[in-house]
Order: C-alpha cells, then structure tokens, then sequence
C-alpha cells in the first residue's frame, strides 16, 4: 500500500468553469494508469486529468460554485487529503446565446428574456446602491441554505430570500443604511415606471406612425375580405398543398436518391464502426502467423466483451468466424505445449494463453503429463538407442575376440551401459527439473487454473516413478543383481561388463549419479523421491568399493615373486612380494576411499551401512586369503630339476651350491630350499608386519571391522609359517639327521673299541659342517629365521644322538671317551641353538655312556680343548654375533 | 468538523509579491517541490500549503503566489489582506523590478496598517550575476531604509531559498506570539458576535 495522495498546491486557486488547473502534491501514484479518480470540489473531474508525474496532475475545472477540496485518489493510496481550496465561479450568467465552455444546466435561467427586455435592467451586483462589503466575514452559501432551504439570494429568482439578500450581502450594514438602501431600490423601481411614460413621450411621432400602419393593414384585410370570400385560409391552404405536391414531384427523386445515400452511409457507419469486428478474423489470423497470442487474446477478450450476446446475424457470423479462428488456436496452442522439448517458461505462457482464451482443456495438467511421458519417452530411447549400439559392439566383439589380443578389445570405445547410464544421468538433470518445476507452478496456483483434486496424488506418483525409473534403469545394466527378476526384464539388460573394464568407469560413472543427485536434492523434492535415488547410490557405492576389492583381488592372485631379497631398506630379509600386496591394498584403499566412501551431500557414511560393512568384511577377507594362497603356491611348487638335486642320499651334497644349477633353470630362480626360506620369511614378515600396517591403514579410512577377516589371515598364515617351516625341515634335517648314523658306524666302528680317542669323530665334524651348512644358507637369505630353524635341527639332532647312544650296547673306555668328547663337543658347538628339549636329550645320552674317572676325564677335556682350538672357525660360525 | 477540531500545527501565511517574471513561481515551486521551471508561465494567482519543521516545531506554511503581471493588479488588495509575512521579490537582472517594490511597499503598508509586518525584500536569480542590474549597495540602502532584511536568492540553484522562507515565517512567529500577548483572545469574541447575530437574525 503506497501513502495516500495529498494535494498541496494549485494554480491557479481560483478560476470559472474550464479552467486549466495544475495540481502538485504528492504521492499520485507512479503511473497515469494509477490515478483513478479526482475530484474538484466534489465534482468528478478525473476525465480532464492528465497525470504527469507522481506530484503533478493538470486538469479542468467543472461547473462549480464556491471554495472546496481537490481530492485525489490512487490506486494504491486510496483517497487523499487536501491541504489548500479551490474556489468557482461563475463569470457571467450563461445564456442560450452564449457559448460556455462547460454544460450547464439552463433552467434556473429563466428570467433571461425578461432581462433583456426591459429597457433598463437592475444592476443585480448591487439593488440596494450601498457598496457591497468585504467578502471576508462573509456567510457561506451553505450556511444560508441551512437558514433558508429552497430559496436563494438571486433577485432575479422565484425563491428570492430578501432576508438571505441582505445576510450575505449587507450584513454589517447598519439598519439605517438599509432604510437608506430601500429608499433608493423604491425610487429606483419607481423611475423605471416613470421610465416608461416618458419613453412614450419620447417616442410620440414613431408611435403615431405605427398606430397608422395598423390601421392601414386593417383596412387592406378588410378589402381583401370582400374579393376573396370569407374564407381565405381555405383557399390560401389548398394553394401550399398544392404547391408542395408539385415540389414534392419535383424533390420525391431527389429525396429517394438522398434516403439511398444516407443507408449507405449508414452502413458503411456501421462497417466503420464495427470494422474491429469485421476484421478481426484477418487480424487474429495475422497475429497468429507472426506469434502475437496476447495481441490475439485481448483482442478476443475484447470483442467478446462487446458481441458476445449480440443477436445481429451478421455480428454473430463474424463472431463465429473468430471463434473459428480461436479455436484452431486453441488446438495449436495444445500441440505446441506438448510438444517437447519446450522450457518451463513457454509453457507457462502456452498455459496462460490457453487459459485466457478459455480453453476446454486442462492445459496446466496436460503439460504436466506430456512433460512426464517425454521423459519415459527419453528414457525408451535412449535405452534402445544403445541396446543397439550394444549389439553391434558385442557382436564385433566375438569375431574379434579370436582376432585380437586382449589389449585391442580394451581400446574399443566406452561400453554401451556406461554409456547409456551417463546419458539416462544427463537426461534426468535436465528433463526432470522442468517436470517438478512446472508441477510446483501448476500447485501453487501460479498458472491460476483449478486444481482438480486427486491430481496432487497422481503427480506424486509420476515424480515417483519417473525417479524410480531412473533408478531401476542404472540398476539394470550396472547392478542388475539388486533388481527383481520382473524388473530386471523391464527394464532391460544392456551386456554386462568385465570387472576390469567397469571398474574404470565405476567412479566416472558414480559422479554422473551423483550430480544428478544433487540436482535433484537442489528441487527441494521430497525425502520420499530423493530416497530412491539415495538408495541407488548406496548400491553403487557398494558395488564400486566391492569391484574395486574384486580387482585388487585379482591383481593379487596375479602377484609374482621374483626373489629377490631386499637387505636394505625399513625391511630386510623379504623380497618385493609382501610390500607390493601391502601397497596393492594402499591403493585399493585410496580409491575406494575417494569415490566410493566419500559422503556427498545428503549421503550416508557407506560403512554405517549394515550390507556394505558385510561387503567390506568379505572383500577384506578375500584380499588377504588372495596373497595367503599366493604365500601357499610358492611355497608349494617344487619344480622337478630342483628336486633331483635335493634328494641326497649321501652326505655332503646336503643344501645345494648356487653354481651347481642345471643351465637351463632361469637364473634368477634360486633353489627349492632358497623359495622355501625367502617364502616363509615374507610369511612371518607379512603375519608379523604386513597386516598390522594393512589393519591400520583400513582403520584410518573408516574400515572398522576388519579384525575378524585380519586374525583369520593371520591364522592361515601362521599355519602356512608352520608347513614351510617343516617342509623346510624335512628337507633339511632329515637328510642331516639321517646321515649321522650311517656316518657313525662307517668302517664298521664299534664304540667297544680301544683306540683312545684323540679328536671328534668324522661324523660329529660332518654334523657340524651340515649344520654349519644350512645355518650358512638360511643366514643369506634371513637371519631371523635362524633361530626357528637351527634350534628345530639342533633338536633332531640331539635326540638322534640320544637314540644312537641309548643303542650302543658296549662301550669300551676308549669308547666311552670318544662319545663323551663327540657329544660334549657337539653339545658346545650348538650350544647357541640349544633348546631346553635339545639340551635334556644331550643330557640324556651322556648318560648311556659310561662314568668315566679323573684320569679319563682329563683326556676328554684335553682333546675338547685342542678341538676347539682346531674348530674355531666352525665355533665362530655357528655363534651369534 | 473532526477535522478542525483537531489539533493542528499553527499556519503561517506567507504572500509572494513582484513584478511579473521575476521568479515568484520559480522560488516558490523550488521551495516546496524542488523544482525549477524554465518556461514562463504568467501567474494568476496560487496556493500552496505543507508542512514543515521549523526550529523543531511542526508548523504549516500557506503560500500564495499572487500575479505580477500589471492585468491582474486590481485583485492584489483583496489578497494582501489575508496575508501574514511577505516576499517581496524583484530580479537582480532587471531594474524596473526593483523600483516596482516600491510600489508594492507601499500597497501592502496600506492595506495591512502595520510598518512591522514580516516583509524580506528578495533579489532573485542571483545566478545571472553577470546580467546584474541591480546592485547589492542599492538593494541593501533600500532595504535598510525599510527596516527590512535583504536577501539575494537564486530559484535555479535553489541558493538561499530556504532561508528566505524560513526567515520570514521566523518574524511571523515571533510577530504572532507578541500580539498574542497583547490582545489575547479579542478576535475570537468578534467572531461570537457575529454569530449571535445571525442566528438572530434567522429566527
Ligand atoms: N536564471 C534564473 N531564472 C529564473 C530564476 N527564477 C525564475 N527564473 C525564470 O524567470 C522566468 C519567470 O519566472 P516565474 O517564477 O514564472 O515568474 P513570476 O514572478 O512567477 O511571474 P508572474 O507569475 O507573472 O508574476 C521563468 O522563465 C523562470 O525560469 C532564477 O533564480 N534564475
Ligand atoms: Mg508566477
């Protein structure tokens, strides 16, 4: 609401009827079209107006009488206020004579005639000869009429108030000065009496001749009177009858010919004036072509306005042939609002055409529905667009499968379902914001047409579906296993990719669906519609984060060891193998974590989700049992040459050379034994290291559950860490082990001998040089298993010493000092690598020999003593340094 | 009837006089709208009327523009009459004018009986100073002669406008609360009386 209109100036502030009034003030609106009305003293004068700016309107006094307002009216600020008066007045009476710029009413004008008449009219300005006072003090016109209803102060008039005369005239005149006025008006009317007597005298001769004329007609009539009979009107009357039947013979013609002309005239009037009509249809046909519809519509309005009732044939036969026209419109409007693609905006101004030119249809719900069934539409065609495409490629793809490496096939453009998810993508973001846009004008009552009811459930359902089908459509050809088999049919199956190829379009794929997403949420769409969507990125980001495991998977299945063993670095003792799994998993990690686990806007954290954590857990697991299986393989494959070496029946060939290697063994490839050890290092290394880094790294990125598949690896590794370990073993010491006897007894020793000993025998040197041997082999490759391995075999060998000695069944003295010096000396070459079971079987065969006295023990200590000079470098082998 | 017996601001009546051109019109349309008109359009006469503030207090003022052109000189005496302070304005460009206010001096004296009416004698387009006909020593010995103050205004660049109207409706509020003083309340009996004897006379 604007402030009301408030008139403070006016020039000029006085004036007779029509004259041109400038009015200033304020607040007069902002445009012609919002004054809408003013009045001059109480008279409507808003046809005169002219606005010329919000504080300036010019306009044209009426008939008025008398000091009033000038009031204003606007349509925003409704009726105004004065602050200054006009005055009216009349400048002269108005007669029929003279021209007056304004009507004016004439009756109260009776007394014209008289006036003019009498030789010498009252000076009405002033009867009574007494100045006329100051018009200060003056009674208001309305005040006397309240005194006097229906007389007035003229003295010319029929209701002459004398009493009013002399109230607004001569108020404060003395009454004196009243008797004085009297007096004058008394012998002012008396002389106008005298006037006429002496005007007689004046005028004698003039008079008398006009006396003589009369009598002079009269004596003429007389005669007349004589000659033509008494009757000379009849007569005189025949003759003009007479007379205008010959002028009528002689006009009748001409008259005829003028009636003519006059209907044409008439009629062509009439086409002049209805010539809107007449040409209507012409125009709103021209209109049409050129795109003019409101041009159109207010002309129909308007003629409608006007003719819509007429019974007048031929305004109704033009009239038809508007509506003609306007139907035609009508029905071209409809197409062209439904046929797509059209903006928002031009079916809005399709709608309020159709709408203004009252259409019979639905115009708003119809644009609504076509807008709907496009999509669909957009949807069917798009997808057979690339079933198509998708054929082709697919049956290409089998002629060239046989033709061309694999590597070729992959250059072959973007697959079908790739391609078709990111257009269906595109399409949605741009089709389905019109359809909510215009579905939210059309509820809103912005295209002012009724809504029907049940309409707000059906576009629900529309906006529901078109969503859904959105949905279902990139479920069906990128995860079609969360669909049901009904819709998966529906909705189509474009060929179905391979792990590798759609794990490169995955996340490409994810940001389309998710800037579709955010387009959708920016609609302000209900939770009801945007859930589905939200749904479908849930599975999809399962789906990624579970091919991109899947990948890894693979990737790691096809992990190779290439031996070599890394002494430098964080870790040593390991070849390549573990920290490229580890880095595999990083990487997995990485990516998983920047497409799939990313929460974007109105998303949830992918790891609350129940089925995705159960994903996770099983990819996890999958993962790491891949490089567990990968561990196992290579500790598994012996390959045949290797196995010829390492089958020795002889001692001495026990752990072979590096040299000795058949040519065409690759040479990069180290013995069984060697793959063994390197395996069983990177499996401690992996269980021990890799795993805790792997569980970290998985917890820092969100994976909280993957304790459980982490300590089931670490299980089976352990396990496999085992079966190396005795694999390892057995290749090792049982060989060793299995020489000692055999060495013992060679030449058919006998412990029952009497030879006093004077050093260790040839079989506890060999024991220690195998010894020696494997801890060479194993300390190349990783000193951390020394002590796993060398106690295992210390071990063995302490027990076989056990079960031999507990077999002699004589010792000699001699005999009895040999073993002693053997074992003693063997006990302290291993002493590094005893374990408490070791050490208790040592201890366990020096019991079967016998106790030997002072002397004989000093001989054992001498020659222990000289061994160990003679054996200081073994001794310094097998130490721990 | 509400509306008068509200309580409304006190009116000032101020009268433009001057001889025709010399920018009454201009001066006065600056001072209430803000604007100036170029074309010259003879004035009949003019009311204006609006609120203002003065010295922080809500008064009205009521201007009448009246004619300058000699045609309508037979209806100044009327107007004068009503009127309470006066702008007597001349045009710095134009000698005549200034001798006119002279005359007008002396109408007003005349017909107000009252040598200390509120009356500011105006120079108006002092923009034009290089068509100046008038010099401020003459203006100011006029003025000074009348016991009057002299200002020299421009309608065109709204140079002392305001302070020609603001000064006079000054004297006439400090002239109004003098008499009020003296004769408090003898115009309104003269009114009563009259009015008994109308009523008088009706019955
Ligand atoms: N340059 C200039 N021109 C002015 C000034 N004041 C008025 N005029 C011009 O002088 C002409 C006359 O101005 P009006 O205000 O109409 O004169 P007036 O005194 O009202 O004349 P009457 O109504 O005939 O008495 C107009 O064309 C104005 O544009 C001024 O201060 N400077
Ligand atoms: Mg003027």
């Amino acid at each position: 609401m604007a402030p009301p209109p408030i008139v403070t100036g006016l020039s000029p502030n006085e004036g007779a009827p029509g004259t041109r009034i400038k009015i200033r003030g304020e607040n007069f609106g902002s445009q012609p079209g919002d004054l809408i009305g003013l009045t001059i003293c109480g008279m409507d004068c808003l046809l005169t107006a002219e606005w010329k700016s919000p504080n300036k309107i010019i306009a044209i006094s009426g008939p008025i009488k008398g000091k009033g307002d000038v009031i204003v009216t606007t349509k925003y600020g409704g009726t105004g206020t004065c602050n200054v008066t006009f005055r009216g007045y009349h400048l002269a009476t108005i007669g029929p004579m003279k021209e007056s710029a304004v009507w004016v009413e004439e009756t109260p004008m009776y007394s014209w005639g008289r006036h003019s008449l009498s030789p010498s009219s009252f000076q009405q300005e002033d009867p009574l000869g007494l100045s006329v006072e100051e018009t200060e003090n003056k009674i208001s016109e309305e005040e006397l009429q309240n005194y006097f209803p229906g007389k007035c102060g003229d003295i010319g008039s029929q209701n002459f108030s004398p009493a009013w005369f002399l109230l607004e005239n001569h108020q404060a005149t003395s009454f004196n000065d009243i008797k004085a006025g009297l007096v004058y008006l008394t012998r002012k009317v008396h002389s106008q009496k005298e006037g006429q007597l002496s005007f007689l005298k004046a005028n004698l001769n003039s008079i008398m001749d006009q006396i003589d004329t009369l009598m002079n007609l009269r004596e003429r009539y007389e005669k007349d009177l004589s000659v033509f009979g008494s009757t000379p009107t009849i007569k005189l009357e025949r003759a003009i009858k007479e007379s205008e039947r010959e002028a009528r013979k002689l006009f009748d013609d001409v008259l005829s010919r003028k009636d003519r002309a006059e209907k044409t005239r008439n009629a062509l009037n009439v086409l002049q004036r209805y010539k809107f009509l007449f040409c209507l249809p012409c125009v709103i046909e021209k209109n049409i072509k050129k795109g003019e519809y409101d041009i159109v519509i207010n002309d129909y309005m308007r003629v409608k306005n006007l003719f819509d009732k007429t019974e007048v044939p031929i305004f109704r036969e033009a009239l038809n042939e508007v509506e003609k026209r306007i139907v035609e419109l009508q029905n071209k409007l409809h197409t062209d609002l439904q046929t797509m693609p059209i903006t928002v905006d031009q079916q809005k101004r399709l709608i309020r055409y159709l709408v203004n030119l009252d259409c019979p249809f639905d115009a708003a719900w119809d644009a609504i529905k076509s807008r709907w069934e496009y999509i669909n539409k957009k949807f069917k065609e798009i997808y057979n667009f690339h079933k198509n495409t998708d054929k082709l490629e697919s049956s290409k793809k089998q002629n060239s499968a046989s033709k061309y490496s694999k590597l070729q096939i992959e250059v072959i453009s973007v697959p079908a379902c790739i391609n078709f998810t990111d257009e269906i993508c595109a399409v949605t973001s741009e089709l389905f914001p019109d359809l909510w846009k215009i579905g939210q004008a059309y509820f809103s009552g912005e295209l002012q047409v009724k809504i029907e009811a049940g309409r707000q459930v059906e576009y629900k359902h529309m906006v529901l579906t078109a969503i859904d089908s959105y949905s279902k459509y990139i479920r069906a050809s990128i995860i079609p296993n969360t669909l049901d088999k009904s819709d998966r049919t529906q909705y189509g199956s474009l060929s179905s990719l391979e792990r590798d190829e759609i794990s490169l379009y995955l996340p490409e794929l994810l940001r389309s669906v998710r800037s579709t997403y955010s387009t959708l949420i920016q609609l302000d769409l209900p939770n009801e519609a945007l859930d589905i969507v939200s749904a479908l990125l849930v599975d999809l980001r399962i789906h990624c984060m579970s091919i991109l495991f899947q990948q890894t998977t693979e990737q790691i299945k096809h992990l190779s060891e290439n031996w070599k063993i890394s002494f430098s670095g964080k870790y040593t003792g390991v070849t390549e193998l573990p920290l490229k799994f580890l880095r595999l998993i990083e990487d997995v990690i990485q990516i998983v974590k920047e497409s799939a686990l990313s929460a974007e806007q109105r998303e949830t954290t992918l790891l609350d989700n129940v089925s995705a954590q159960k994903e996770l857990e099983k990819q996890i697991d999958n993962i790491l049992s891949a490089f567990y299986m990968v561990l196992n393989n290579l500790s598994s494959t012996e390959d045949f040459e290797d196995c010829d070496d390492n089958s020795p029946v002889v001692s001495q060939l026990i752990g072979t050379p590096v040299g000795s290697q058949k040519p065409d063994v690759i040479h990069d490839i180290p013995t069984w034994e060697h793959r063994l050890l390197i395996t069983l290092s990177n499996c401690i290394f992996t269980k021990n290291t890799i795993l805790n880094d792997i569980a970290t790294k998985f917890r820092e990125t969100g994976f909280s559950s993957v304790d459980t598949p982490i300590g089931v690896n670490r299980n089976k590794l352990e396990m496999l860490e085992k079966s190396i370990l005795d694999r390892y073993l057995e290749q090792k010491s049982d060989p060793l082990v299995g020489t000692i006897e055999p060495s013992m007894y060679l030449g058919r020793f006998d412990w029952d001998i009497n030879v006093p000993p004077t050093d260790i025998r040839p079989y506890a040197k060999e024991c220690i040089n195998n010894l020696i041997n494997v801890h060479s082999e194993i300390n190349n490759i990783s000193t951390n298993l020394l002590d796993t391995i060398l106690v295992k075999i210390v071990e063995t060998i302490a027990e076989e010493l056990y079960r031999l000695m507990s077999c002699v069944q004589k010792f000699s003295k001699e005999g009895a000092q040999q073993a002693k010096v053997d074992i003693e000396a063997l006990q302290e070459m291993f002493k590094d690598y005893m374990s408490d079971n070791a050490h208790g079987h040592f201890k366990e065969a020096l019991t079967h020999i016998p106790v030997l006295d002072g002397a004989q023990m000093t001989l054992v200590q001498d020659i222990l003593k000289q061994c160990r000079a003679r054996m200081r470098t073994q001794i310094i082998c097998l130490r721990k340094h | 009837m509400a509306k008068k017996l509200a309580v409304q601001p006190s009116l000032h009546k101020v009268i433009m006089v001057g001889s025709g051109g010399v920018g009454k019109s201009a001066l006065t349309l600056q001072f209430m709208y803000d604007e100036f008109v170029e074309d010259y359009e003879p004035t009949k006469a003019d009311s204006y009327r609006k609120k203002i503030l003065l010295d922080g207090e809500d008064v009205q003022i009521d201007i009448l523009d009246t004619a300058g052109q000699e045609d309508y000189a037979a209806i100044r005496d009327n107007y004068f009459r009503s009127g309470e302070g006066f702008l007597c304005i001349f045009s710095i460009t134009e000698d005549e004018s200034f001798q006119a206010t002279q005359e007008f001096r002396e109408q007003i004296l005349r017909v107000k009986n009252d040598e200390n009416i509120p009356f500011l004698l105006v120079g108006n387009k002092c923009d034009l100073e290089d068509k100046r006909k008038v010099s401020l020593q003459e203006a100011n010995d006029r003025a000074k002669q009348w016991g009057v103050p002299y200002v020299e205004t421009s309608a065109k660049t709204r140079e002392h406008v305001d302070k020609v109207f603001y000064d006079l409706m000054r004297e006439i509020r400090a002239r109004k609360m003098d008499e009020n003083k003296t004769n408090n309340g003898r115009g309104k009996d003269k009114s009563k009386k009259k009015k008994h004897c109308c009523l008088f006379m009706c019955c």
